[in-house]
């Protein structure tokens, strides 16, 4: 996709100029000019995604199907979470909370940034630089948490020479790039209504979008933009409508959709030209029962258009109406230009949890294919005239217990899928899972998840490549099997120009596809299989490949 | 609850690093009772009989003031003045009261923010006579289970909920004894590896990706492994519990709830 300069991209560049006159009086140039979040950067993974459009795709061509075979490894970074040398800040006591705990040790989902030849990574509570050449730490910030779920942290984002993060009890924490230390934090949700953040601070313009989590209780969710200055808040977008707005009249009541969840809880993608922001809501609340929100629950299990100089909805499109099995539209929202039935055409796809792959006219939200990416599913009586399926209520959870295709975990989730505009395939992982779905909560008006689950295991763990132009498979790969199963499941992806596509193989190797057919090229038994998106990008003229594995990065390159 | 549902519950609260006793312990129960004789009497018209709302008033388990407070101060302090404007009126508690109000009120939001506490209600609807015609008919479970052989007297081992899962999904738990890897058990996935030399090897499948493959033999206690390259050697994968995983796509609801009652029926 072409991004050209436009309107906000004059504007970041204005900001940009303004915060270098500003800066230039006490230090040297920012470290991250922020008009190189308008360009697909080589030399930079300056944001979540690598560049705005999510399709973590890279033009660069040192590493290719030919030489992949040589591919070696250049450093090894172990996530350091002593507090020794940390710069520590935190509104947490010492001791941390009982719910603190309970997911192990830190594991990378942040998809690190890296920018000047330093990569910013985070795991919930901590923050790391880290030496892209050598792979030493260079310094290491340490929250002190009040509590919230530790799930996981998908990574910081940078503007000018600060870094932001966000923190499991939720808040919105910004450093010094060059020195680790804290500049300021603001509490952006209450953590004892059970919010927890997770996602990685976007920076479009002179502003932060952030999103936060949660849904074990029946709370609002909601996308802030923040100015990366003060910290204070431009505009907050509910992903529930409120009283006498638009969308109201897909809830029962006021009460249904102020309790009605939504969290926006990972980062969305970005389109310069068009000046919209999009992201995936979540699940709506209670989550397993809709008794108490008859109706499709607007905005819940969408995805949605924004302003961002406002906060104003452009567009929306629900993936799930009325969903009762926690299939948020979280994934993300991939944009791309590309050609549907002779025209060109600006698009959107997004491989959903709920096991179908969607394309939209990311301009209007219009709906142009719906299929399916995963077989097994048995919760859809079908698809409307709009191309959203049909839930079946019979699939909703009951008190003698439902069997459910997939699972709650969806047919795929978070980890960041690839489009490759080379091969016009988008590559996800996904899950053939089943599950019994136990209504608990027999209230006229349940709470919080509002039933119970129980697992029986999956039948396929596969790698796919879908043709957005038919939504149809045109490859996939069963990923390993254990003496329980089928093993892995939904990864982070990667794919290049150089004819790759990089992965996990579900059995603990990083894996390079070939991204046309599925056959492995190359590999290395990393023994844990890889829990981030891969990044790529030229330091010191060399191509790089960086990927973190359970609570380690590794750093690949090619011989010199 | 059965067994294999309390061990599966406890497993899940260990995982999530919280002792369940501990939790649990957090609430005096003398004070959530005490807390909601006063819910009952005092708010309990408005607010409904379990705090989540009635004729008037709001649900106080979603209140973000009732998340927010520690110990009843918050909440007293608010009681105590009331919302005259909404209708609410002033109630003048005691501390301790405030205190047990609250602890009845944080009690029930924990119970409904934390999942692996809910409890499976009765799930016992289903047909015994069409469980008994599934088994011997459309299930084939009659292949390899016999009422009166394996399966004598299966429905006073087991609670309904623990037999449900026991059928649909026989892998999941954890057996007796100490933790064991997962390919020791008699379920593993079986594995067979035909070298290029023709020779067989079998054993429990350990893993198997597409650059190698690795078994455990239980004879020798030996786990071995075999680098592969396309399809040499020959790997063939065969699970003892496959006619369960095929069942998955074609139960029924009301399939699985007729074998529940023939099971539970087997006394």
């Amino acid at each position: 996709m072409m991004l050209r300069h436009n309107r906000a991209g004059l504007k970041a560049c204005t900001t940009f100029v303004l915060l270098l006159s500003s800066t230039l009086v006490a230090q040297q140039a920012p470290i991250l000019d922020p008009s190189v979040l308008m360009k697909v950067p080589t030399d930079a993974w300056p944001t979540y995604h690598g560049d705005y459009t999510g399709r973590r795709y890279s033009t660069l061509t040192q590493i290719t199907s030919d030489n992949v075979k040589n591919l070696q490894l250049a450093w090894v970074y172990r996530l350091n979470t002593s507090q020794a040398l940390a710069n520590i800040g935190g509104e947490g006591p010492d001791t941390p909370p009982a719910a603190a705990f309970g997911f192990g040790p830190p594991t990378i989902k942040a998809t690190p940034l890296m920018v000047n030849g330093v990569l910013y990574l985070s795991s919930p509570d901590h923050v790391w630089a880290v030496d892209a050449r050598t792979g030493r730490e260079i310094w290491h910030y340490f929250w002190k948490t009040r509590g919230g779920i530790h799930i996981g942290n998908r990574g910081v984002g940078l503007y000018g020479n600060w870094v932001f993060f966000l923190t499991p009890d939720n808040y919105f924490v910004s450093l010094d790039a060059n020195t680790g230390k804290e500049r300021w934090h603001h509490e952006i949700a209450n953590v004892k209504r059970e919010y927890f953040s997770t996602s990685a601070p976007i920076i479009i313009g002179k502003q932060v979008i952030i999103g936060v989590g949660g849904d074990s209780l029946d709370v609002p969710g909601y996308l802030e933009s923040r100015d990366p200055e003060s910290g204070l808040v431009i505009w907050r977008w509910y992903s529930t409508p409120r009283k006498g707005e638009k969308g109201a009249e897909t809830w029962p009541n006021a009460e249904a959709m102020l309790n009605g969840g939504g969290m926006p809880w990972l980062p969305g993608t970005y389109d310069p030209e068009l000046n919209l922001y999009y992201i995936g809501t979540g699940n709506p609340q209670p989550v397993l029962s809709g008794k108490s929100r008859e109706g499709d629950n607007l905005w819940t299990c969408s995805i949605v258009a924004l302003h961002p100089d406002t906060g104003k909805l452009e567009w929306f499109y629900q993936v799930s109406p009325h969903d009762t099995h926690d299939w948020d539209a979280a994934q993300t929202p991939v944009i791309f230009d590309g050609v549907i039935d002779g025209k060109p055409r600006k698009l959107l796809a997004q491989a959903n949890r709920n096991g179908h792959f969607f394309v939209l006219d990311r301009t209007n939200g219009q709906h142009v294919l719906t299929s399916l990416h995963t077989e097994t599913l048995n919760w859809a009586k079908g698809l409307n005239a709009n191309g959203q399926p049909i839930p079946n209520p019979a699939k909703e959870a009951a008190i003698p217990g439902v069997l459910v295709s997939p699972d709650t975990n969806g047919a795929t989730n978070w980890p960041p899928p690839s489009f490759n505009p080379d091969t016009g395939l988008f590559y996800v992982s996904t899950v053939q899972s089943y599950s019994m779905f136990y209504l608990t909560d027999t209230d006229d008006r349940p709470q919080g998840w509002a039933a119970a689950e129980r697992g029986l295991g999956s039948t396929a763990r596969t790698l796919k490549a879908i043709d957005y132009k038919t939504g149809k498979v045109r490859w996939s790969r069963p990923l390993a099997m254990t003496s329980t199963g089928p093993a892995g499941g939904p990864m982070g992806l990667l794919s290049t120009a150089g004819k790759l596509l990089f992965g996990n193989d579900g059995g603990g190797n990083f894996v390079a596809y070939d991204p046309a057919t599925g056959k492995p090229l190359w590999h290395a038994g990393l023994g844990t299989n890889t829990s981030n998106g891969p990044e790529t990008y030229l330091l010191d003229g060399r191509q790089y490949v960086v990927v973190g594995a359970g609570d380690t990065l590794y750093a690949f390159t090619l011989p010199r | 609850m059965g067994r294999m549902g309390r061990m599966k519950t406890l497993l899940w609260v260990v995982a999530l690093g919280v002792s369940l006793s501990a939790q649990e312990g957090q609430f005096d129960q003398a004070a959530v009772d005490r807390g909601k004789e006063l819910l009952v009497g005092q708010c309990g018209f408005c607010h409904g009989s379990n705090a989540r709302g009635g004729s008037s008033g709001p649900d106080l388990t979603r209140s973000e003031l009732v998340q927010s407070d520690e110990g009843g101060r918050e909440l007293g302090a608010f009681l105590r003045n009331g919302r005259p404007d909404k209708g609410m009126p002033a109630f003048e508690l005691t501390a301790p009261q405030a205190k047990d109000l609250a602890e009845f009120l944080h009690s029930s939001i924990y119970t409904n923010a934390n999942r692996r506490l809910y409890k499976v209600l009765d799930i016992l609807v289903g047909d015994a006579k069409a469980g008994e015609a599934y088994f011997n008919g459309a299930g084939k479970c009659s292949g390899c289970h016999s009422a009166s052989g394996d399966l004598a007297r299966v429905g006073r081992k087991y609670e309904p909920v623990a037999l449900q899962q026991k059928f649909l999904a026989p892998r999941t738990g954890r057996g007796e004894g100490p933790p064991k890897p997962a390919y020791m058990d008699k379920n593993a996935i079986r594995v067979t590896v035909t070298l290029a030399n023709r020779q067989v090897v079998r054993g429990a499948l350990v893993r198997l990706t597409d650059f190698d493959v690795t078994i455990y033999d239980a004879e020798t206690s030996r786990v071995r492994s075999f680098v592969r390259n396309g399809d040499v050697p020959k790997v063939d994968l065969s699970d003892p519990l496959q006619a369960h995983v095929d069942l998955w796509s074609k139960w029924t609801d009301s399939d699985i709830h007729n074998m529940t009652a023939y099971l539970v029926s087997l006394k």
